[in-house]
């Protein structure tokens, strides 16, 4: 039986990419009216009573200590109730978990739960890449991103023979997506002899392993079930969440074929909307690398544990394939605006459990969709969502 | 009557990178260039070399690092201009927080300071056991004459007051105010000699004749002599009767290593029994030191392959590594200054790699500071101590996107130690060789230089195997 005692009645995203025109407070205001407009009854804007913004690191574009309140003031709310959620790369997601539980309290009936990353301002150098010199400064010198996941490809094709090749059918696949997708930062399809051959960044990661660095905002407005009627016909509820903490360094982490966080997270998610990986039809799940995707599709329990690579090859997380992952294009070609990714995942499944996905549509069998991030020092932060149709 | 104070091992450390001196005279304009000479990659200084060689004397004197009484390192150019050199050098190499003992440097006289100053302090009884370390890793003038010759390296010596397998004898010493190279006041780079005849008629010839002939009179069997210009020690040897010094394959491989010269030519030395003249000069000063080896001396047999191994670098990836081509623009700051707090509470564990064992579950957890609590159980009961420096890759990247002062590729593994213990570290050298399962040493090297000063930590070195896959990375 799932939670659903939340739905999601208006969601949307501004189109993603290199923003460089676009202010944090511009590009807000612009999700924040993509998904009032995609209210199927209309919204007024002054319903909003709390809103929890999700914006991973404000370092990126001088802002060292960015609270609550740019956002409010950005959409023309000032004086709401605002609250930042930073969690690592699941910063959106949980915003939207902590939205969900702020309305299935009962403080709020209306809540706005919007993710808003400005990734460009500063040049690459300057802005992720300088994560390098970061944390501790022996044990985690030189720790750029893609630290993060190399180490687990490097093993994950030692003990299973998972192969670049593999790892490059995530790539093709989700760009595949993302050329269907009007909001994606990339819309060139690519083959898999493209992304062997592109350069590398961090082996056995080559460039189109890896997602770009995206600006990008997304919102969704959330409301108590009860009230869902006064907005839509067809609303999403939140069937059930998970989140989970593994160890933040990687040598504290005991396999490196898996990630620990992401399965901890998984059984609690299923378990809150009573479904099995199966009921699933449709996940967004975090595919920050190649290798991320995989590694995620086996946590997850779409897969055995170490058969996402011959899976992805074989096409059966393509639009068409048994369990359709990464429909938006995923992180690899929509983008990863850190603070957005998590709540721009939720419009996705949103779109897709209410056939509103275009050419990316999926067969929704059960009506069940996913929505996952992990993240953070060590991979050691996943929050998992849940989303239904089914009342 | 005392005993003579005893030399019971030795040890060496040669830099990973030879750069050709044709390379240099190339660049410069110049016909040929004759030899090569060590040079220290990024992660490589005075301060790792030292460790290195204290660390190989250590393991072949057989003796636990605690009962060392204290410290001699010499070397032209401290780690630090001024700051704590010797305690994070003796920290590096596991001293006992009480032992003592000098930095001696300025010159490449230095290393012969440490030695003659750690003997007087064995034979005065003020320590039992006494480790004497010079290194040195000179940043010559670019477009000097000695660049080319200019090389880097360590030698260390254990000394006791018995038991040992050479003997230090008589000694000589010569001082004559002089300027020959030297490094002026907030200068990066060691000046040439002003005027190479000179230099060679009026000084160096003339002091090595005055404390060369007392030396010859005592039957010594093999020398080690400086080597100013690449000429100079042969004519001194022939003026002392003698025929190719010891410390010439030191010269050949390495080049000139500044304040380690003398220790490392002896090394060449002391793998068989004989007489050992050691001539050190520098800074003003010279000093001999008659050493008699009455069987090989432990850890000398080492040099050879120290000295037959390295990879050849390019000029270009040596002025990057000292630091005389910089990149235009901001390089990265670390995000926390050494002096600061982190850097206060990690040192010993850092500089000395400590682990704290679980006493509950066994669990080795890294580094201390940041477990209060075991990853493995959750217990809070620990126990702190040395974890084990050899151990087995499970898995590794190698990094090439990083910002300055970064430079890539970037080798990083997930290591297995042999006491169980997982750490996650970065690889010295490039990373070609490493595979998972590729066996590994930790050393100590050099992670940063930031405001002014390096920062240390341990890395994993690929130990070589006989039979390296041919196996292309990227």
């Amino acid at each position: 039986m799932s939670w659903n005692k939340v739905a999601v009645v208006g969601g949307g995203l501004i189109k993603f990419g290199e923003l460089f025109e676009q202010s944090y407070e511009q590009m807000a205001s612009g999700a924040f009216d993509a998904a009032v407009s995609a209210v199927d009854k209309g919204f007024d804007p002054s319903q909003v009573e709390a809103a929890f913004v999700a914006t991973q690191r404000g370092t990126l574009w001088g802002q060292e200590g960015i609270g609550g309140n740019t956002v409010p003031t950005a959409i023309g709310l000032a004086g709401i109730p605002c609250t930042r959620i930073e969690n690592a790369c699941p910063s959106g997601s949980d915003a939207f978990r902590v939205g969900a539980m702020a309305v299935a309290s009962g403080v709020h009936d209306v809540v706005l739960v919007i993710g808003v990353e400005k990734m460009r301002d500063k040049s690459g150098d300057e802005g992720l890449l300088a994560r390098a010199a970061s944390g501790h400064p022996v044990y985690t010198r030189g720790e750029t991103a893609p630290v993060l996941f190399a180490p687990f490809a490097t093993r994950h094709m030692y003990e299973f023979g998972t192969t670049r090749e593999m790892l490059a059918s995530v790539a093709v696949k989700n760009h595949y997506n993302g050329a269907r997708n009007p909001n994606a930062h990339f819309k060139n399809e690519i083959t898999i002899e493209d992304a062997l051959k592109s350069a590398p960044v961090c082996h056995p990661l080559h460039l189109l392993d890896c997602c770009p660095q995206t600006d990008g905002a997304a919102a969704v407005l959330l409301v108590s079930a009860e009230r869902a009627e006064e907005f839509t016909d067809n609303p999403v509820y939140v069937a059930g969440f998970g989140v989970a903490t593994d160890h933040p360094y990687l040598h504290e982490k005991t396999t490196f074929t898996g990630l620990r966080a992401t399965t901890l997270a998984a059984e609690r998610a299923y378990k809150m909307a009573g479904v099995e990986p199966s009921q699933i039809d449709s996940a967004e799940v975090h595919d920050c690398f190649t290798i991320t995707e995989i590694l995620d599709i086996e946590d997850l329990g779409f897969f055995e544990k170490g058969e996402g690579g011959v899976a992805s090859l074989e096409g059966e997380t393509s639009l068409t394939g048994r369990i359709p992952v990464n429909t938006s294009g995923g992180l690899l070609a929509k983008g990863h605006p850190i603070g957005a990714t998590g709540v721009a995942q939720i419009v996705e499944c949103w779109s897709q459990l209410r056939g509103q996905a275009d050419e990316r549509q999926v067969e929704m069998r059960n009506g069940y969709a996913l929505q996952h991030n992990v993240g953070g020092r060590g991979s050691g932060v996943s929050v998992i969502n849940i989303l239904t149709t089914n009342r | 009557m005392t005993n003579p104070v005893q030399i019971i091992a030795v040890g060496a450390a040669v830099p990973a990178w030879r750069l050709p001196a044709s390379e240099v005279a190339a660049a410069w304009g110049r016909k040929g260039g004759r030899g090569q000479a060590a040079a220290c990659p990024p992660d490589e200084d005075v301060l790792t070399l030292a460790a290195d060689a204290a660390l190989r004397a250590l393991a072949a004197s057989g003796l636990q690092t605690d009962i060392v009484d204290g410290l001699w390192w010499g070397t032209s150019r401290p780690p630090f201009a001024e700051g704590p050199s010797h305690s994070f050098l003796a920290a590096a190499i596991g001293l006992s927080a009480k032992s003592g003992g000098t930095l001696c440097s300025g010159s490449a006289h230095s290393g012969l300071d440490a030695l003659v100053s750690a003997a007087d302090a064995v034979a005065a009884g003020s320590a039992r056991v006494a480790l004497v370390v010079a290194s040195d890793a000179i940043i010559p003038g670019a477009g000097t004459g000695f660049e080319e010759r200019a090389g880097a390296g360590a030698a260390a010596f254990v000394l006791t007051n018995d038991d040992g397998a050479a003997s230090i004898g008589a000694r000589v010493t010569r001082t004559h105010p002089y300027l020959d190279r030297y490094r002026g006041d907030q200068e990066g780079e060691t000046r040439d000699i002003y005027d190479g005849r000179l230099f060679r008629e009026e000084v160096f010839l003339p002091i090595m004749r005055d404390l060369g002939a007392p030396m010859a009179a005592l039957d010594i069997t093999a020398w080690s002599l400086p080597d100013p210009d690449g000429r100079l020690g042969t004519t001194v040897a022939k003026q002392l009767g003698a025929g190719t010094p010891a410390s010439a394959v030191v010269y050949a491989a390495a080049g000139d290593t500044g304040a380690a010269a003398a220790m490392l030519g002896a090394i060449a030395a002391l793998d068989t029994a004989g007489r050992v003249g050691i001539v050190g000069f520098g800074g003003g000063r010279a000093t001999g030191i008659v050493v008699t080896a009455d069987r090989p001396v432990p850890g000398a047999a080492g040099l050879a392959d120290l000295l037959a191994v390295g990879r050849p670098a390019s000029y270009a990836e040596v002025l990057r590594a000292r630091n005389v081509l910089v990149p235009n623009g901001e390089t990265v700051a670390m995000a926390v200054p050494p002096q600061s707090a982190q850097l206060v509470r990690g040192a010993d564990e850092i500089l000395g790699l400590l682990g704290a064992r679980c006493v509950d579950c066994g669990t080795i957890n890294t580094p201390p500071t940041i477990h209060p609590h075991c990853i493995s159980c959750g217990s809070s009961k620990f126990v702190l101590e040395p974890i084990a420096r050899h151990g087995v890759v499970h898995t590794y990247v190698i990094n090439h996107t990083m910002p300055a002062p970064f430079q890539a590729p970037l080798p990083l593994a997930v290591v297995d130690l042999d006491d169980g213990a997982r750490v996650m570290l970065q690889v010295a050298g490039d990373g070609k060789t490493l595979e998972i399962g590729s066996e590994v040493d930790l050393v100590l090297r050099r992670y940063a230089h930031e405001r002014g000063v390096p920062v240390y930590g341990y890395k994993c070195a690929v130990r070589a195997t006989t039979e390296t896959t041919e196996e292309t990375k990227t």
